[in-house]
């Protein structure tokens, strides 16, 4: 017990039941201080009256030692005073009748006030004990409410329990074959010779405790049956003790329910959470693939069947219908394979040396058929320094965030990218005129899913693009963020990349 | 090109979807009017009165869903709707709501055309017409008679009103809330077990097989679909 005779709840700490020769030794000090203070007043009071100054010394003694030390005061007063006080002097011969009558008194009142303080005296001290008990018992409870796992539970009760009865204590718990298993005890695991085998056997019986000699058993249970035994090293224990033992192990039983139910609820809610986001995976793929798939499936069923009826110009219009459907559907499985390598971390950089135009070009050409009917400026400064960068994850940036102000602008609207130079760091800006992103939701559209959750209000939202343009470019080191455009019409989608990469290499 | 077969209100906010289905609808004569947004459209529908609606569901400013009861405040105009959710539920909600049919993306023009076409027939009124044939089957609406091949079929007042609903709305996808809500009455809707057992009695009466019937089509999970015409075998 060495750490723990700090907290020492249940030690005895009360006045010797049955006191010692110490508590004699005082009698008979107390005895003494009396004769004294008696051989001081006598020539002031009557005789008769130092009796009182005797009691008083029975009196505190009987409070402060009990019942046998006030006997022993008691008559040792009364020899004391006899011997000292009464006529003739210095014998325990006694002349007068009074004098006896008053010794007589003396001793029985001695004797009843002695009894009266040492019956006192115990009351007070089962009382404190009680006290002890009580508060020890409250911490303990306390200590069970904000115990967040079983394994504090059973520590705590284990500890609690050791110091309680004052013998080793073990914990069995069932695992999960429902074997019983020594799942914790002290002062040591395995400190106690414990017929595993026949407890083994009793428990899959009815979870009751056979007899064994030197060993006392508790069931833990709560309402939905029992959950293990504690064992203790002793045997018997009192029926007081058996009693305090039970109620400290049903509280610990309720406390290992709790938080198996917090685990529970905490598992629900990530099976939960998990579930939410797989069916938004789904639902977003499948809103996905379909859109562009209609447009493809619907050209081409027409182009087949009403070819005679329709116009040239317009069964051109169909094809490139067909064509820039397609294109957006590989760009759509282009993403979700980003995704899923993002989400697995199997992103690899393969960085090389170009150039921010290059980049830039390359994305505008993926998107020419989607830009089409956009009005679409550059502004990129000419002399940018070479980005270190894995140049087609960059350029997936661009067209996801371009796609993205595709969706979100009107016909025919503005669309420009900047690229400039700030500090150690490449600003590429894209301004587009759409409706522009409530402030509260500007982080949020880098959610994964994000544009879908609820409903599919923003129709071609893939709910990857965004955040996917932040993974790649995240990957590099850089960020992505959604802003207030020019004059607060529409949105700027900044990327921003470190040119400090430059030095490494 | 030729005489107008009628004008078609599209609500859609994807472009490449409006452009096919302008195209092929043009070419069957019909005039086109389209929307992006859900609110253009019902500004759109209240000064052109179109003599169909196609909907999708996923819109840009509001959901589909909102679009249909709005439009049925002062208008029966007939209204396919086109979504790329195959969630029944979803289908049954526009239904019930008070859309004609649905369409579910991704579709053949053909398949779109046939609704379109089912939708403008039933909107024509008819005429209450006393007999009506579907088929083998002959109807007598007037003097509640009903029969099949020349022979005719004892219905129980119940499957009487059953057919006369499907009758009625030939083609068509009729919810199961619908249904049970014009043969038992509104608070029955909930009860389909009524109906299953109804349907059962219907198809035995009309000699269908359930494994493959040719009157009476389940949609699985929303309703069931009167065939007008049934193939002859």
């Amino acid at each position: 017990m060495p750490e723990t005779t700090t907290r020492t709840p249940y030690s005895t700490e009360l006045p010797p039941v049955r006191p010692g020769l110490r508590a004699y030794l005082w009698a008979a000090f107390g005895v003494a201080g009396a004769m004294a203070c008696a051989f001081l007043l006598h020539r002031f009071v009557p005789h008769a009256n130092l009796s009182l100054v005797f009691l008083t010394g029975v009196l505190i003694i009987a409070a402060k030692w009990g019942l046998g030390p006030s006997l022993f005061a008691g008559v040792a007063s009364f020899l004391a005073f006899n011997f000292f006080f009464t006529t003739p002097f210095y014998t325990f011969a006694v002349n007068h009748d009074g004098d006896v009558a008053t010794l007589l008194l003396f001793l029985i009142t001695a004797a009843l006030t002695g009894q009266l303080a040492a019956r006192m005296h115990d009351e007070i001290a089962k009382k404190q004990a009680g006290i002890r008990r009580i508060t020890a018992l409250y911490g303990f409870a306390k200590r069970m409410t904000a115990a967040p796992d079983a394994n504090s539970v059973l520590k705590e009760l284990i500890r609690h329990l050791y110091h309680f009865l004052e013998s080793p204590v073990a914990v069995l718990l069932p695992d999960t074959e429902g074997k019983l298993k020594v799942s914790g005890g002290w002062p040591s695991l395995d400190g106690i010779p414990l017929p595993l085998d026949r407890l083994e056997a009793a428990w899959k019986v009815d979870a009751s405790p056979p007899g064994c000699r030197g060993l006392s058993f508790l069931t833990l249970g709560t309402a939905r049956g029992p959950v293990g035994l504690v064992a203790v090293q002793r045997e018997p224990l009192t029926s007081e003790e058996e009693d305090q033992a039970r109620a400290l192990c049903d509280q610990a039983a309720i406390a290992i329910e709790r938080t198996g139910l917090v685990t529970d609820l905490e598992e629900a809610r990530l099976i939960s959470e998990t579930e939410q986001l797989r069916s938004a995976l789904l639902s977003s793929v499948s809103h996905d693939l379909r859109t562009p798939l209609s447009s493809i499936i619907g050209s081409s069923s027409t182009l087949l069947e009403y070819s005679s009826k329709i116009a040239a110009g317009d069964q051109r219009d169909l094809l490139n219908n067909i064509l820039g459907e397609a294109e957006r559907l590989n760009r759509y499985i282009q993403n979700l394979l980003d995704m899923t390598r993002l989400g697995h971390g199997g992103l690899e950089l393969r960085r090389d040396w170009v150039s921010v135009e290059d980049i830039v070009a390359a994305a505008l050409k993926r998107m020419e058929g989607a830009l089409a009917g956009f009005r679409v400026a550059l502004a990129v400064d000419s002399d940018l320094p070479l980005l270190h960068v894995h140049g087609a994850f960059v350029e997936q940036a661009l067209v996801n965030i371009l796609d993205n102000a595709i969706r979100f602008s009107p016909e025919n609207g503005p669309i420009t990218i900047a690229a400039s130079v700030a500090g150690e760091k490449l600003h590429i800006d894209m301004f587009d005129d759409g409706p522009g992103i409530p402030e509260a939701e500007r982080e949020m559209v880098f959610d994964m899913f994000y544009s879908v959750t609820g409903s599919d209000r923003h129709p071609r939202g893939t709910g990857l693009g965004l955040a996917i343009c932040r993974g790649l470019i995240g990957a590099h080191g850089g960020e992505v963020e959604a802003m207030p455009g020019a004059d607060g019409h529409g949105t700027l989608m900044r990327i921003t990349l470190p040119l400090a990469h430059t030095d490494e290499s | 090109m030729t005489e107008s077969s009628g004008t078609i209100l599209i609500v859609e906010d994807d472009a490449p979807i409006r452009k096919f289905l302008r195209i092929s609808l043009e070419a069957h004569g019909f005039r086109v009017l389209e929307a992006r947004l859900g609110r253009d459209g019902l500004e759109l529908c209240a000064e052109e009165h179109p003599d169909v609606v196609i909907l999708d569901l996923g819109l840009p400013d509001m959901d589909g869903q909102e679009f249909i009861p709005e439009v049925r405040g002062w208008s029966s105009v007939p209204i396919i709707v086109l979504s790329v959710r195959s969630d029944e539920t979803e289908k049954v909600t526009a239904l019930d709501a008070g859309a004609d049919d649905y369409v579910t993306k991704p579709f053949g023009i053909s398949e779109l055309m046939a609704r379109i076409r089912t939708a403008q027939r039933n909107r024509k009124p008819s005429a209450e017409t006393a007999r009506i044939k579907a088929g083998p089957l002959e109807v007598d609406l007037t003097r509640h008679e009903v029969w099949l091949g020349g022979e005719p079929v004892h219905l129980s007042k119940k499957e009487y009103e059953l057919l006369k609903l499907f009758i009625n709305n030939p083609d068509r996808v009729l919810t199961h809330r619908q249904i049970l809500r014009d043969v038992w009455g509104p608070t029955h809707v909930r009860d389909t077990h009524y109906l299953r057992v109804l349907i059962g009695h219907l198809r035995q009466r009309l000699g269908d097989i359930p494994s493959d019937p040719r009157y009476i089509i389940t949609i699985q999970g929303v309703g069931y679909r009167f065939v007008r015409e049934p193939e002859t075998e």
